[in-house]
Parts: C-alpha cells; structure tokens; sequence
C-alpha cells in the first residue's frame, strides 16, 4: 500500500487558483473605480488620467488578464457615460495591466521599492507607446484632455506632431501611473490576506514620498523634453 | 468526521472547482478584447461625428483595429506559451 502511494505522482500547483466569487466581486469593483477616478478627473480638468488604479489593482492580485477584462469592462462603460472617446484607449489599459501583472507576478518587479517604482515607469512608457499611435492617427492628436495644451506647446516649438504627443504622453502618463500604481499598493493591503499571500509585493509606502519621486520624475522628464523640443535639428 | 466538517470554506471552493486560474483569465481577456472589436465600428461612427475630429470613420475603425489586433496577437502567443496549472 505504502509502495502504491509513493508511485503516485504528487500533484504541485504553479500558481494558486482563486475562487470564483472573488473575481466576480473585485473585477466589476475594480472597473467601477476606474469610471469613478476617470470621471472626477474629466470634471476637475486634472492633467493625469486615474483610470487605471482598479486595473492595477486586479492585475497584481488575479493576474494580467484579468486586468486587462477591467481594462475593457471601464473603457467601454465610460464610452456610454462620457462619449466614445474613452473606447479605443482601452488598449491604453490593457496594455497596462499586461505590464503590471506580469512585472509583478512572473518579473518579480514588486519585491522592493526601487523594483516597483521602475515597473510603474515601465507602465507609463508602454502605455504612452500604446496611446501615441491612437492620438495622432485616430483623433488627429488632440482628445480635449489637458494634455492637449502641452501637445500644443511643443508643436509651437517647432516639433512634429508624433514627437510632440509622445513628450506630453509621457509626462502625464508617467505621473499617473507612479500615482496608480502606489495607491493599487495601498488598496492590495487592504484586501484579504488569502488573495495577497502569494504576492511578492512591498509595504505601502507613505503618499508624501511617493509624491515627492513622482514630482521629481515628471521635472526631470520636462527639462529633458524641453531642451530636447529647443535644439533646433541641424 | 468532525475535521472533514470543519474544512475552510477556500478549501471546499477549490474541491467543488468554483475557482478560476490564469486560464480563465487569460479567456476572459480575450473575450473582453473580442467585444471591443465588435463595438469598435459603432464607437469609430459615432467618434468621426465630433467636431475637432478630422478622421474618418473608416481611418479610426483602421487604427483601433490594429492596435486590438496586436493585441489579440499577444493574447495567442499567451495562450501557446501557457504551461498546464499542474505539474507532475
């Protein structure tokens, strides 16, 4: 009996499955976050986007695509409620919860600060190369959104319009996301530690230091495009 | 008798196979790529009619297409490059 039971191969679990009522409950609560931040944005003109929070949230904690049905669920939802706008920037969100649940699930991207800082960098680039391509060739390079005053400006220091959409891209996409991806932390601790356990994720951190790095980012970006947009091409 | 009863409730979802691993989510991405894909042509007609817009609606519904299309893509390579959730 002992011999038959020492043939039998043991089963090893890759990664922990979650139960069902879990998802059903925390993708639509995710997306519903996303609308909320989204729409408070477009009401106070802020120059960042906070659409993407619940998606980082569900990304790290169920997996990437999971995110990424968040990422769909809130932009389809916000193109009945805001305009159809919102509906090809789903890309936008997808693409961030693949990068966000893969850093942080099979990168390890969540283990320090400094890991979890360049993964939410990471984010904003890709994001930005995502959007970039939806600015200029589907809406012409402007969406009413803040930003659209910065493609302005660097359009009028003589810069063409993918250059110019790309540097003010990356400077809000990379402050929301340092902002999202900070605040997914503090949300993630909150949540039941079965969901979390097998996370390699670090503390959240206190709001003012995180503000503080972001704001340093974003001055260094700015300087670096706008010595970038002056230098007059030879 | 007395332990099995008092099993954690996580423990009897996971033996009743009410749960969901990456397979799943990785279907249900896709599946939320497939609809965007079917509402695009809507969303890219009703978008052309915006004023500060200058595309047209066959222009935007080209550009979504390709960036879902990738998308999509990425989705399959996923699914090929997806080991089984349990090993021997």
């Amino acid at each position: 009996m002992a011999t038959a039971t020492a043939s039998v191969p043991q089963i090893r679990r890759r990664s922990p499955r979650i139960p069902l009522t879990y998802v059903v409950t925390l993708v639509p609560v995710a997306a519903a976050l996303n609308i909320v931040g989204g729409y408070i944005n477009s009401i106070l003109h802020l120059p960042i986007f906070l659409d993407m929070i619940g998606t980082a949230v569900v990304a790290i904690v169920l997996g990437p695509w999971w995110g990424a049905l968040v990422g769909v669920i809130t932009n389809t939802v916000s193109a009945f409620l805001t305009g159809p706008i919102a509906l090809p920037f789903a890309a936008c969100n997808v693409v961030g919860a693949l990068v966000w649940g893969y850093g942080v699930r099979n990168l390890h991207m969540g283990k320090t600060f400094i890991r979890y800082f360049i993964l939410n960098l990471l984010v904003g680039l890709f994001v930005t190369l995502t959007a970039v391509p939806i600015y200029v060739f589907v809406f012409g390079g402007a969406t009413g959104h803040f930003s659209d005053m910065m493609t302005a400006a660097f359009l009028a220091m003589g810069q063409n319009l993918i250059v110019s959409v790309f540097s003010s891209n990356i400077l809000v996409s990379v402050a929301d996301k340092l902002i999202a991806g900070f605040v997914a932390l503090a949300i993630i601790e909150a949540l039941p530690a079965n969901l979390t356990f097998n996370l390699e994720l670090i503390k959240a951190q206190k709001m003012r230091v995180i503000l503080f790095a972001v704001i340093g980012v974003v001055i260094g970006i700015a300087v670096m495009l706008v010595a970038v947009a002056l230098t007059k091409p030879a | 008798m007395e332990q099995t009863k008092t099993m954690a409730p996580a423990d009897t979802e996971v033996k009743e196979g009410l749960t969901v691993g990456p397979k799943e989510g990785l279907g249900a991405g896709i599946i939320g790529l497939g609809f965007l894909a079917l509402i695009m042509p809507w969303a890219s007609g009703q978008i052309a009619t915006l004023d500060f817009i200058k595309s047209d609606a066959f222009a935007i519904l080209t550009g979504a297409i390709y960036v879902i299309g990738i998308l999509v893509m990425i989705s399959g390579i996923v699914v090929i490059l997806q080991k089984p959730e349990s090993e021997t």
